[in-house]
């Protein structure tokens, strides 16, 4: 399930855990200023929770269910001419049903084909 | 790019990076210890000697005894637990997804089933208990007569679903009806798997078994993209759109267009269609409704009505792509193109084989889920290359004169004929 997390959230959760490390290596190092060392161990630590909230927050939306969008389209033909039309599919289409006389020639309508074309999310 | 290959190539290198999320939360609590340590090293020397003391004192000493039991007792001691409880957090959260989906399925059926059910009756409670409904496969040990008696038994199936959708809807005519039974299918197919996965959660936290852990969270990617794909396929069901296993029956109803039909089995329709000098049987499930029919009784019955005088067989399936492969993909082989549980193709099979008719196989690729979803253009492209390459076999592979068989296999939901 950690696969599902966005790959942005990884980079990030990791950077920021490398920085608290170099920051509370550098609060080690300039120990004779007591003053310094902890400022550095509280922006050190700040930067972990980030870290953990990055990884643990961040990462969720594809854990989310997704909703599959697309946009379905009926398309008309007729049996005596080679009209075709297009439109949304409403409830009750299906192939080959009858869906009056032709707006071309005195032919049947009929539903050629019904089909989806996803809609691409940002 | 390829047609649906997915994400562009520029994300290729980055998309490894989740490589890592195995190891990311290990990484984490690693650090978490390390830094630990040196809080802890500052905060009892806070103008001491950094993060490995190395004077002679006392507390240098101890300091770094600490330091070394702390960080060997996170990686020995603790390991284990902080690896189930990785794992166990992926499962939880599946397990709530799950729960939602089969939740959401579950009222998405009521819903479809209202609308043809009495009034001031609520079928509430005769819904959800039917969704616990299950079979028993046939015992296999002796495996003689087998696919008779497993017929038997989904004929059963068949007809206690069609008795139960006639009963709670009675208003429902019987594309509805057949419609009704796909949603009930889809939303029991949801509730089974949320109820397998919460078994092991369940079973996994009362054993404390990493193993169990581990081993449901690797299948978890496929098992939420199954899932996901019932749930999206039970809105198609309820809308009566056609779905990409619709592509065999698409096939034959643009051959049998415009001819007469004649029912030759059960929910199959037949017509007898000119090809190239060759008389060819089109056969397919009756639509609009949701119905697969028994397409190896057809077969088989129309050629034994022949006396096994037919020169082929073409039959027309979907067929489940491989990663990598393109959506629309039209292939070509020989066999029994039908993917039911073992009776129909088994009959076809056998005819297939009594009379030596060579059995030719034509499926278009594609995943489940979009063998479950509403059609993509890319599969109704595919159905006039498909139809183009029987006419070319017809011509080539039999003689003026001949009779084939070309039969379109599939739900035939959204489509008639």
């Amino acid at each position: 399930m950690q696969r599902d997390r966005k790959p942005k959230f990884a980079i990030i959760s990791i950077l920021l855990t490398f920085g608290a490390f170099i920051l509370f290596v550098l609060a080690t190092i300039v120990d004779p200023l007591s003053t310094y060392s902890n400022i550095l161990m509280v922006a050190g630590l700040a930067l972990l929770a980030a870290s953990w909230g990055v990884y643990f927050i961040g990462g969720r939306s594809l854990q989310r269910a997704e909703v599959a969008t697309e946009n379905v389209i009926t398309v008309i033909g007729c049996k005596g001419c080679d009209i075709r039309e297009e439109r949304p599919f409403s409830e009750g289409d299906y192939v080959f049903k009858e869906v009056g006389p032709c707006k071309k020639c005195a032919g049947t309508s009929y539903i050629r084909a019904i089909y989806a074309i996803p809609i691409k999310k940002d | 790019m390829p047609r649906g290959s997915g994400k562009p190539q520029k994300l290729a290198a980055i998309s490894y990076i989740p490589w890592l999320g195995d190891f990311k939360l290990e990484i984490n609590i690693s650090t978490i210890s390390i830094l630990l340590n040196i809080v802890v090293v500052n905060m009892v020397n806070p103008v001491g000697q950094g993060l490995f003391p190395t004077g002679n004192d006392l507390s240098s000493i101890i300091l770094n005894i600490l330091w070394v039991v702390f960080f060997f007792s996170m990686i020995l001691l603790f390991n284990q637990r902080l690896q189930i409880w990785t794992y166990q957090r992926n499962v939880e959260k599946a397990t709530i997804k799950l729960q939602m989906l089969a939740d959401k399925s579950r009222e998405e059926a009521l819903k479809s089933v209202q609308k043809y059910a009495q009034e001031n009756i609520d079928i509430r409670s005769q819904v959800t208990s039917f969704l616990d409904f299950f079979t028993i496969e046939p015992v296999d040990r002796d495996p003689f007569g087998v696919l008779n008696r497993l017929e038997h038994l989904l004929d059963n199936r068949r007809d206690r679903f069609k008795a139960f959708v006639a009963q709670i809807a009675p208003k429902a005519g019987k594309a509805e009806a057949a419609n009704t039974e796909d949603i009930l299918e889809a939303a029991m197919a949801l509730n089974f798997i949320f109820k397998v996965v919460r078994h092991y959660l369940i079973l996994g936290k009362k054993t404390k078994s990493l193993m169990i852990f581990v081993q449901l969270d690797m299948q978890l990617p496929l098992i939420m993209k199954m899932a996901e794909a019932y749930f999206n396929a039970q809105k198609t069901f309820s809308a009566g759109k056609p779905i990409g296993d619709g592509l065999g029956p698409l096939v034959a109803s643009k051959l049998m267009f415009g001819q007469p039909k004649r029912v030759i089995a059960e929910d199959i329709v037949c017509s007898e269609v000119d090809i190239s000098n060759r008389k060819a049987y089109v056969l397919k499930a009756e639509g609009p409704g949701g119905l697969l029919g028994k397409p190896g009784e057809a077969v088989k019955r129309l050629v034994e009505d022949m006396g096994g005088k037919v020169a082929r067989i073409f039959m027309v399936d979907a067929s489940s792509k491989l990663e990598g492969e393109n959506t629309g993909e039209v292939v070509e082989g020989v066999g029994a193109a039908i993917g039911d549980p073992g009776p129909e193709k088994y009959k076809i099979e056998e005819v297939a084989t009594k009379y030596k008719i060579p059995l030719d196989a034509i499926v278009c690729k594609m995943d489940l889920e979009e063998a479950l979803t509403t059609m993509k253009k890319e599969i109704v492209e595919a159905s006039e290359i498909i139809i183009e390459k029987i006419k070319k076999a017809i011509v080539e592979r039999t003689k003026e004169g001949d009779v084939v068989i070309i039969a379109g296999i599939g739900n035939t939901i959204g489509i008639g004929q």
